[in-house]
């Protein structure tokens, strides 16, 4: 396919840029990437297509070129178009620069193997360092003006692999006293100088060992590499914060400590003097990243008074300038006291405030300040790290100009407001009752408010304005009685006028802490019931009171939706009268409901509110309060969207019904005794995380091999506690080892019942076995030799081998056969008799062991069990 | 230090998705860097679509703004500032920085160098201030000298350009997108050294400077007993300088008459290469004695190419240039106004425009309006419910002028008259616009034969001065009105 048109181009950005990932997952999508990449080197495409084909991959180069291979690819195809270029001067040098940069960083192709990486790096740093590179550059003018381009480059790289150009600062340093744009270099060098003194060093600190030969090395001295990928490695290890943490002054946390030698310090400040000297010739925002630079880079450092910036901060201060007060901010955290004394502390804090208020500013600039003060790093801070609090030195004669004020709008009045409550915080109660006190305005600013959210018909936005302002009051001085009964009073009255605003009140009711959360619940619930009758704002008062409905005041409630129900005739009103009967019923009825619900469920109109009434009725009348609570309690699996419906028969269903769960314990199978007339499992519970009350062990046997088992009872649980022993006694219908399958039924701490699955248990053939009853001391031999003969001939005899493991004979009988051991004569014979319940046995006569096993004769009246037997005897030597 | 994306949207009211994005830059090298800092609490930049429907949402532009949605309207989503956290794809985008102008929707999101988890103060993110500047930087070149929507749309055609000029891979190094594309067209011009960055090219033809200072007059006039009223002059002096010379040094110095009112609160332009300290810290702050600093204020600096604001400063005059009073009674189903204005003695009696603005709120159409001016004449907006009256370029001799009138007022109807959540029941208020040339109420003049150039040729200096009221309100002395702390303090 040939190069597309300008227009299919333009076309094509186009739908790419509207969506890139559904023009990415496209039919063209695939195709994208490469086809930019080779009509960049069309002859019939314009340079202004082209500029417009590079700018988009400047801005998706990650999505074009995903993969490190796919990167690397993109990098070297545009690093060959650079070079074939014609030498006649282009905008694209430039742009090409950049895309073959991003390209590689953002692919994550950048690195020592990487063949585009080696080309761009010396590529960069020799058109950065004005060095000619020849005719397909351009012209010298245009190489001059490509050192810009270079530098801004090298600091991409740089920032993304830290350490990587630390071998060019000498380089860099010679560079800055020469002609060339004085911005760029300065930008690079103060980056570079951050890096190689932030970055931390490997073991050895050998980058603060060799800082004065890495400033001072030339392009001719060094003769070595001016980048060093080592440095760089690991670089998601490396890449550290600009400003890790914003530390609280004098704290060195998290820094290393590198403690240059004399000389190396003098010659590092003398390289931050000649940057902070000519650091007047920059852009503003470039004059605050390099104060932010090198402030963080000799933070870390030993012996290195930060008095070099002491020159530039008197400038500073006049301005206004956003990047470069916040940078002088950054300063101020990063030296505190060894940079500003008290008195500048106050004279910055001054500037502060005033810039935070000054009417020639922008609101977000006056806001951002305002967010600057919350937090402004004090000399000796008194209050908790991290947390918004109004400086010590913000007093009221300062704080004055950043009163809130119903003119406001929103923001500025809420982050004023936050202000006037940390200072009110502060504040000793003494000066209660002083007329004009900050107190006394903020009371009066929120009766403003609420007057204004009062509005019939007002903007949303005005009712939310008032209720974040209640909740910041609350937050912050809701432990204030004066206020909190002010505040509870004023929203008592907005509800009056505006019950359209339930849905805040109760919002506000959610969020605020108890201090404020009950006595305004009582205050609400007093509103409401004291309207009764048909009006508008039925639905409102409803909704109110399936909120508020608690406590004591039951009988006004109960009248309230009496009266309340004659009005409620579409389903919405009954539905939200049924909803408080329902948080009624939750927190514990009250006389008169049982009544209302009966009345309910006889007079609404709908079908299904009689329903829920009568529901609600009977669950009133069976449940006891505790597990009404429950069960009408929030669900415990409040689906992500569900009607109130779906919710509530939730809530129903998840305590009404039994609940599946996750095995809650853990079950298992102890030493066995044998002794008896019928086998006896021993096991062993133990709680997993949750208390268990009311456990119910139910076994079933697969295939009917035992008997039924009985279900056995445990009152609790614990976890933590020893295991609960538990002897399951068997009634095996066959001689033969099983399944026994075990389910769960318990009572949750929360109330709940629940079921669940436990894993199968086995019941082995040795499990089954029983000893025949004491014989008399003499009688042993006759008895067995009595069974022994019995077998035959509805029985059946075998010889088998038993292997022996390293522990012989008698061991091996003295583990697992002791109980059934008749006549022993060790080392030569042992008889042994076992029964099988319920009406076999099985003799065993071990001989003279040999060397890895013993034959063993054994007879047994039931056939059935002889590849038991067998097993069973193999299995011996393995334990 | 760095941006992540930036966007400007158009906000529109009437279209369905609220608004269009009229540009928008990404940074992947920034975003790779974002993914490592971040760390688990990385959220990608979302495309176009996302991000200005949750942009919208927040900012309340959308039209559902009807009813309560917690994700929005919930007491303890409180913002403080113009850095907003954005739901996309179920995860939340911080820090946004966004802010509205002119129905333009500026809006960046700065890196983070940390974890966003627990969230970082914003003080400790170099991004945020940066991205506020780039905002600013955008919203400076789009209506600086703008005057029509064409010149909007040639000034947005060129913003991608200008941005890979000044912020190619995501950090800013210059806010001053005029400077930009200046640099753009000087680009065949070798810089010598020493050349500031933020000056591209030199100036070549007849040296001139020209100073012009703006105050502009708050007030707020309640006319009771217990509130005090309050007034406040805002100053801004702007500079256009045309010097020869790579880094041509002027020093102008701000003056006042004798009896002049102190200027306080200055913040200058980063050109400014000194500041006396009797300038830093002159201040509103602290209570005004005799010993305030009166000048002359003298501002050292290098002037950029274009005009800029060398500085702007506050004053607090003795007394309000027109002193006014506002009654406004209910009576029946009638408003009885009356107003009196009187122009203070020491003011200049010569105005280019004069009027009173009288609005009535929340109200119905005027249906019927008797009215008696002793000077000047009203306008009547019955619609709007609104009375104009014209005063003109001079006060008569007695410098007092007075209006008094009834009005009535028909149904409210929906939406046609204005709402106001100020101006409920009586409260209200008259508004004065007026605008004196050649003339400040501080005195504060820039006198030409102090402005000092060090630089070849000597420079014709002009200097013009401007009074212009600015949200100059006095109240109804007869019902509450909105008031300021400082109106308390007694």
């Amino acid at each position: 396919m040939g190069p597309l048109s300008r227009e299919a181009w333009a076309q094509r950005l186009g739908a790419f840029r509207a969506s890139p990932s559904a023009f990415l997952a496209g039919a063209e999508g695939e195709d994208l990437g490469r086809d930019l990449l080779s009509d960049l080197r069309s002859e019939k495409l314009s340079e202004q297509t082209k500029v417009s084909l590079l700018t988009l991959s400047l801005e998706y180069s990650d999505k074009l070129w995903s993969d490190a291979p796919a990167a690397e690819a993109a990098a070297t195809s545009l690093l060959d178009t650079l070079v074939l270029l014609p030498s006649k001067p282009s905008a694209l040098r430039r742009l090409l620069l950049l895309a073959a940069t991003t390209a590689l960083v953002s692919g994550g192709a950048l690195g020592p193997t990487s063949g585009a990486s080696c080309r761009l790096l010396p590529l960069l740093l020799g058109l950065a360092s004005g060095r000619d590179m020849g005719r397909s550059f351009g012209t010298l003018s245009e190489q001059r003006h490509l050192q810009a381009t270079a530098c801004e480059c090298l600091g991409e790289l740089e920032r993304c692999k830290p350490g990587l150009l630390a071998g060019s600062l000498g380089i860099l340093r010679s560079l800055l006293g020469q002609t060339g744009p004085i911005q760029p270099v300065s930008l690079l060098l103060a980056l570079v100088l951050h890096n190689t003194l932030v970055v931390p060093s490997r073991p050895g600190a050998e980058i603060g060992a060799g800082l004065q030969g890495l400033l001072v090395a030339g392009v001719s001295s060094s003769g070595s590499c001016p980048w060093d990928w080592t440095l760089a490695e690991e670089w998601d290890a490396h890449l550290q914060p600009q400003a890790p943490s914003w530390p609280t002054t004098g704290e060195e946390h998290g820094f290393p400590l590198l403690k240059p030698s004399p000389e190396e310090a003098r010659e590092l400040k003398a390289a931050v003097a000649q940057l902070l000297d000519t650091s007047y010739l920059l852009t503003s925002v470039a004059q605050a990243q390099l104060l932010w630079l090198l402030g963080w880079a000799l933070r870390g450092l030993r012996g290195q008074p930060p008095v070099v910036f002491k020159p530039q901060l008197v400038r500073l201060l006049g301005t206004a300038q956003l990047t470069l007060l916040h940078s002088v901010l950054a300063l101020k955290a990063a030296f505190g006291e060894a940079l500003f004394t008290a008195q500048d502390e106050a004279l910055l804090l001054r500037r502060l405030t005033l810039v935070a208020q000054h009417p020639a500013l922008p609101s977000p600039t006056h806001l951002f300040y305002l967010n600057c003060i919350l937090s402004f790093p004090e000399n000796c801070p008194l209050g908790l790290e991290g947390e918004e609090a109004a400086p010590l030195l913000l007093g009221p004669q300062l704080s004055r100009g950043l009163m809130p004020s119903l003119l406001h709008d929103p923001m500025v009045l809420l982050a004023r407001l936050h202000l006037l409550c940390l200072l009110c915080a502060d504040a000793e109660e003494e000066e209660k009752g002083h007329v004009h006190s900050p107190r006394w305005y903020l009371q009066e600013l929120l009766a403003g408010l609420q007057q204004r959210a009062a509005l019939d018909g007002g903007p949303q936005a005005l009712a939310t304005l008032c209720f974040q302002a209640s909740y910041l009051v609350a937050s912050c001085l809701a432990g204030q009685p004066t206020v909190r009964t002010s505040l509870v009073h004023g929203l008592a009255q907005l509800y009056r006028a505006r019950p359209s605003l339930a849905p805040h009140f109760v919002d506000l009711l959610d969020q605020v802490s108890p201090e404020l959360r009950e006595p305004l619940r009582v205050v609400l619930q007093q509103e409401v019931v004291a309207r009764p009758g048909k009006n508008e704002s039925l639905c409102w008062h409803l909704r109110m009171l399936a909120k508020v409905a608690e406590g004591d005041a039951q009988r006004a409630t109960l009248s309230f939706l009496q009266a309340a129900a004659i009005h409620c005739t579409d389903w919405g009103l009954q539905q939200a009268l049924l909803r408080v009967c329902r948080a009624l019923l939750r927190t514990g009825g009250g006389d008169g409901l049982a009544d209302l619900l009966q009345v309910l469920a006889r007079q609404l109109e709908d079908a299904d509110g009689r329903d829920h009434a009568r529901l609600y009725y009977i669950l009133f009348s069976h449940l006891s309060s505790s597990k009404l609570g429950m069960a009408l309690g929030p669900s415990l699996a409040v689906p992500a969207l569900a009607s109130s419906l779906v919710a509530e028969n939730q809530g129903f269903a998840s305590t009404l019904m039994v609940q599946e769960t996750p095995a809650p314990i853990q079950l298992s199978v102890g030493p066995q005794k044998a002794k008896g007339t019928l086998p006896v499992l021993h096991l062993q519970v133990e709680a997993l995380e949750a208390p268990v009350y009311s456990l119910e062990l139910r076994f079933r046997v697969a295939g009917q091999l035992y008997g039924p088992l009985e279900a056995v009872h445990i009152p609790c649980l614990c976890p933590g506690q020893p295991a609960h022993p538990l002897c399951l006694t068997l009634q095996p219908r066959r001689p033969a080892p099983a399944r026994l399958h075990v389910e769960a039924l318990y009572t949750t701490p929360a109330g709940l019942t629940c079921h669940a699955h436990l894993h199968p248990l086995s019941v082995k053939f040795a499990d089954l076995f029983l000893p025949f009853p004491q014989l008399p001391k003499g009688s042993e031999l006759c008895f067995f030799d009595d069974l022994w003969n019995s077998c035959l001939p509805k029985g059946v005899e075998s010889r088998m081998w038993c292997p022996l493991g390293p522990q012989g004979l008698e061991a091996l009988v003295s583990q697992h056969l002791e109980p059934f051991v008749v006549v022993a004569q060790p080392p030569t014979t042992y008889l042994i008799a076992v029964q099988l319940p319920p009406d076999s046995m099985l003799l065993l006569r071990l001989e003279k062991a040999q060397v890895d096993g013993v034959p063993v004769a054994l007879r047994t009246d039931n056939w059935a069990v002889l590849p038991l037997v067998g097993d069973y005897l193999r299995s011996l030597a393995a334990h | 230090m760095a941006q992540r994306a930036v966007w400007l949207i158009r906000h529109e009211p009437g279209n369905p998705l609220g608004g269009t994005v009229k540009f928008s830059r990404r940074y992947p090298t920034v975003e790779k860097r974002a993914k490592v800092f971040n760390g688990k609490s990385y959220v990608p930049v979302p495309e176009d679509g996302p991000f200005l429907k949750a942009l919208l949402f927040q900012l309340r532009l959308l039209d559902d703004d009807k009813d309560f949605v917690e994700r929005r309207d919930s007491c303890s989503h409180i913002n403080k500032s113009s850095i907003y956290g954005l739901l996309v794809g179920g995860e939340e985008l911080w820090p946004v920085v966004a802010f509205l102008r002119n129905d333009m929707i500026y809006a960046s999101v700065p890196l983070v160098e940390q974890t966003l988890s627990p969230r970082p103060s914003l003080i400790s993110i170099s991004g945020v201030s940066q991205g506020l500047e780039l905002l600013f930087g955008i919203q400076d070149f789009l209506y600086s000298s703008q005057k029509n929507d064409t010149d909007l749309n040639t000034k947005l055609s060129q913003l991608p350009d200008l941005l890979l000029q000044a912020c190619p891979l995501g950090t800013l190094l210059d806010a001053n997108l005029q400077n930009s594309l200046n640099s753009i067209n000087f680009s065949s011009v070798t810089q010598p050294q020493k050349q500031p960055a933020w000056k591209v090219g030199t100036y070549k033809g007849k040296p001139q400077i020209s100073i012009s200072i703006t105050e502009k007059v708050k007030c707020m006039q309640y006319g009771k007993q217990d509130i005090a009223d309050t007034w406040q002059v805002v100053g801004t002096v702007a500079c256009k300088c045309d010097l020869e010379g790579i880094m041509p040094n002027v020093t102008i110095s701000l003056n006042l008459p004798t009896n002049g009112s102190p200027l306080q609160d200055f913040i200058v332009h980063p050109c400014v290469t000194s500041l006396d300290s009797a300038i830093l810290t002159s201040s509103s702050i602290d209570t005004m004695d005799d010993s305030a600093f009166s000048g002359p204020y003298k501002f050292p600096f290098t002037p950029p190419l274009e005009s800029f604001n060398l500085c702007h400063y506050t004053s607090q005059v003795p007394v309000p240039p027109i002193l006014g009073s506002y009654n406004m009674k209910e009576e029946e189903a009638q408003l009885k106004i009356t107003v009196n204005l009187k122009l203070h003695e020491s003011v200049k009696n010569n105005f280019e425009i004069c009027e009173a603005h009288i609005p009535f709120y929340n109200r119905g159409p005027v249906t019927h309006v008797e009215y008696k001016v002793s000077f000047g004449q009203l306008e009547v907006f019955r619609e709007k419910s609104l009375l104009v009256w014209i005063i003109g370029q001079k006060f008569p001799k007695s410098m007092e002028i007075s209006l008094s009138g009834t009005l009535t007022f028909g149904v409210k109807g929906h939406n046609k008259q204005p709402f106001d959540h100020i101006c409920i029941g009586n409260t209200a208020y008259v508004k004065l616009h007026f605008r004196i040339s050649d003339y400040t109420l501080t005195g504060c003049y820039a006198d030409q034969h102090s402005v000092q150039v060090f630089a070849s040729g000597k420079p014709k200096i002009s200097a013009y001065r401007k009074l212009i009221s600015s949200d100059y309100y006095i109240w109804n002395s007869k019902a509450p009105a909105p008031v300021t702390y400082a109106s308390l303090l007694p």
